[in-house]
């Protein structure tokens, strides 16, 4: 042994940077998400095409990017702030597009015989969505959004490049002082594992009853 | 950003620049020639293998989709040299972004595979087809076309993965901007040039696979909408 | 002349319950003989043993004088021998018509493309598939034209026999004419074949022996007006008087 054993616990310290970085960043882009799927959808053409056209400029850029560009970006604006936090806009930047996408997917997917079926028995335009487009988008997003997720929790792994003390951040050190990757790799692949696989689990489960339901996951 | 700042950057570095371009479209269009080719392979694997084929298969799948694409490149470029495989930068990230790829197109493929029914299976048993005859010339082709619009997108998303390269110092597009950022101070400016750069590949890309698509799309053929 | 084929005390199971229990037959050359029975009698299974598509329990299928069923038969060869038309058509959907029919005489019987078309063109025009459809593919077709380029598909590979499962009841009621008129005009030409069936008009009219499936098994087996006009089964008779009131407006 190389006395990687002591350093386990290091390594370790860096799953709450992981979890608050990947956490903080996922929920954010889901509040953008949300409201740029909203504004794609129920705004008038122009508005919604500008904004869809958003989206799709956010979905472009490599999270790597988006995160080097926050990162030497805002100190020119005159704002620091903690590499953790640029870390967070930076996802938050990125995944908000790919969340716009997916939520859009979802209210559209429930289609128009489903709203007809609702002007039908006389429901207004807002409680036809409230009633019967909301509740079965919701439902149809679920997998989705939980695979996303797991998607931002492996990315923040790209944090690495501004320093946030993240978990593969501390392992790369350790692996430096330690004269050996593999031994670290293997014990922040088991970490980012144990979580990513339970949801994805979770997410095709959750896929496989809406379909029972007749629901089409996004 | 004065006008002639950019032309400055443009004619000390534009070269360099276009080189970085052009290694990164190398390294996307490899690795995801190896994550077509193993993604076929273990696609088939896993729908018609005897059941060690798929344990195997279906490990190398989960353990590739639950780990960060970052760690798979750095165990390839760092940890394979101590068993006597010494990678260059390129080869290590062209072979760790096509495995993982591989794992995520095996998985596209293998739903649309699900998705071909049954019916064509004994349809093409019946005219005396052998079994790989039958998943060669009938549902294979009718998979990989339900499976076009996930596939395309999976390239538009290796080619911006391929910016990880630059943590092992592959001289792609984002490992030369660094160089030039680290040159001249101007990291914001560069950073935002190589993003359009990015950005216009990316939807350029999705519209010619939209077009492509329309095009080659085969009336009755379901293509599943993940675009 | 000999049978072309000989099933003989044929079972199958799915899970513990029987789904064949003892089937026994034999197919003469240039036969037609058409199957009738209630939904879940076992008919289409039966095809699917014949054709190999499905592993019967116990019994033996002989072919042209050799056993099918025995171990070590090459499955593929023997389906190239035996035409299958199904109820749903089964067309391959990313091909053609003209590719459907062109697929199995390439692939199967190793023909270069040439013969292939040659071929392909006969058995299409045989059906009356005309040549602006052949570029067509699938879904571009109405269910009679699709189950006709079924039928060509089947024919071309110059079976020893063809097999017809339901091969009407996934059509609209004003297309089912022309697929039947086309199976009476291959059995006329001396084709044998077995066909699965709710048709009682096209078994009167072509059929050489009806056979009438229950649960699995043979409950009678005739002339065609013996079996569908004088039955002496009970249960015979009773789906008889059943499918006479839909199809003849009595």
């Amino acid at each position: 042994m190389n006395g990687f054993l002591t350093y386990v616990p290091i390594i370790l310290m860096g799953v709450w940077n992981t979890l608050i970085l990947s956490t903080a960043g996922f929920l954010l882009a889901t509040l953008l998400g949300l409201l740029m799927a909203f504004t794609e959808v129920f705004s008038p053409k122009p508005i919604s095409i500008v904004t869809d056209w958003v989206a799709r400029v956010l979905r472009g850029i490599p999270l790597l990017l988006a995160l080097l560009l926050v990162f030497y970006g805002l100190p020119r604006l005159g704002i620091a702030l903690p590499n953790i936090a640029s870390a967070i806009i930076g996802i938050t930047i990125v995944d908000s597009g790919y969340q716009a996408q997916l939520f859009r997917g979802a209210i559209e997917g429930v289609g128009g015989r489903q709203l007809e079926a609702a002007y039908s028995i006389g429901l207004s335009k807002w409680g036809a969505f409230r009633h019967v487009i909301a509740p079965q988008a919701f439902r149809a997003a679920l997998p989705g959004w939980l695979n996303e997720f797991t998607i931002v929790l492996k990315d923040s792994s790209i944090a690495y490049a501004i320093g946030v003390t993240e978990l593969f951040t501390q392992a790369v050190h350790v692996a430096q002082v330690v004269l050996d990757y593999l031994q670290p790799l293997i014990l922040v692949s088991i970490v980012y594992f144990s979580i990513c696989y339970p949801l994805s689990i979770i997410s095709e489960r959750a896929r496989r009853r809406l379909l029972a339901m007749g629901v089409a996951a996004v | 950003m004065s006008f002639d700042k950019l032309l400055d950057l443009a004619y000390s570095y534009g070269g360099l620049l276009f080189n970085g371009l052009l290694v990164s479209f190398y390294l996307t269009a490899l690795s995801y020639l190896i994550g077509f080719t193993l993604g076929v392979l273990i696609s088939i694997a896993r729908t018609y293998g005897v059941r060690f084929v798929k344990a195997v298969c279906q490990a190398f799948v989960e353990l590739t989709r639950g780990t960060p694409m970052l760690v798979q490149l750095f165990l390839i470029y760092y940890v394979l040299p101590r068993v006597g495989l010494a990678l260059d930068p390129l080869s290590a990230a062209i072979i760790a972004i096509g495995l993982n790829s591989a794992a995520y197109q095996s998985e596209y493929l293998r739903a649309s595979i699900s998705s071909i029914s049954y019916s064509q299976w004994e349809a093409a048993l019946s005219i005396g087809l052998t079994k790989l005859q039958a998943v060669r010339e009938v549902i294979l082709p009718q998979s990989i076309r339900v499976a076009i619009p996930a596939l395309a997108n999976e390239l538009i998303y290796l080619f911006k993965y391929s910016s990880i390269a630059y943590f092992i110092t592959v001289p792609e597009l984002m490992y030369v901007s660094k160089f030039v950022g680290s040159r001249t101070f101007l990291y914001v400016e560069i950073y935002s040039i190589i993003a359009v750069i990015y950005v216009a590949f990316s939807i350029a890309a999705t519209e010619a696979f939209k077009f492509i698509e329309k095009r080659t799309s085969i009336p009755g053929l379901r293509i599943s909408t993940r675009l | 002349m000999g049978a072309v084929l000989e099933v003989s005390n044929l079972w199958k199971f799915f899970g513990k319950s029987p789904v064949l229990r003892g089937v026994s037959f034999s197919v003469g050359e240039g036969e037609a003989k058409v199957i009738l029975g209630p939904s879940g009698a076992g008919k289409s299974t039966l095809l699917r043993c014949i054709n190999l598509l499905i592993k019967p329990d116990r019994g033996s299928i002989i072919l042209d004088g050799e056993e099918v069923t025995a171990p070590g038969v090459n499955a593929a060869r023997v389906r190239s021998k035996i035409g299958f038309v199904f109820q749903h058509f089964n067309l391959f959907n990313h091909l053609t018509a003209l590719e459907n029919v062109m697929l199995g005489l390439i692939k199967v019987k190793g023909m270069n493309k040439d013969d292939a078309f040659k071929v392909a063109r006969e058995s299409l025009l045989s059906v009356g598939i005309s040549e602006d459809l052949w570029n067509k593919y699938p879904a571009q077709l109405s269910g009679g034209q699709q189950q006709r380029v079924a039928i060509a598909r089947a024919i071309a590979m110059s079976p020893r026999l063809v097999l017809f499962d339901e091969p009407t009841s996934a059509l609209d009621p004003e297309l089912i004419w022309e697929v039947l008129g086309v199976m009476e005009k291959l059995s006329r030409e001396g084709m044998t074949m077995i066909v699965v069936t709710h048709e009682l008009g096209f078994a009167m009219k072509v059929a050489d022996e009806v056979v009438f499936m229950d649960s699995g098994a043979v409950v009678e087996r005739g002339s065609p007006e013996e079996v569908i006009l004088r039955p002496r089964n009970e249960r015979v008779r009773r789906f008889m008087e059943r499918m006479q009131y839909v199809y003849s407006l009595k």
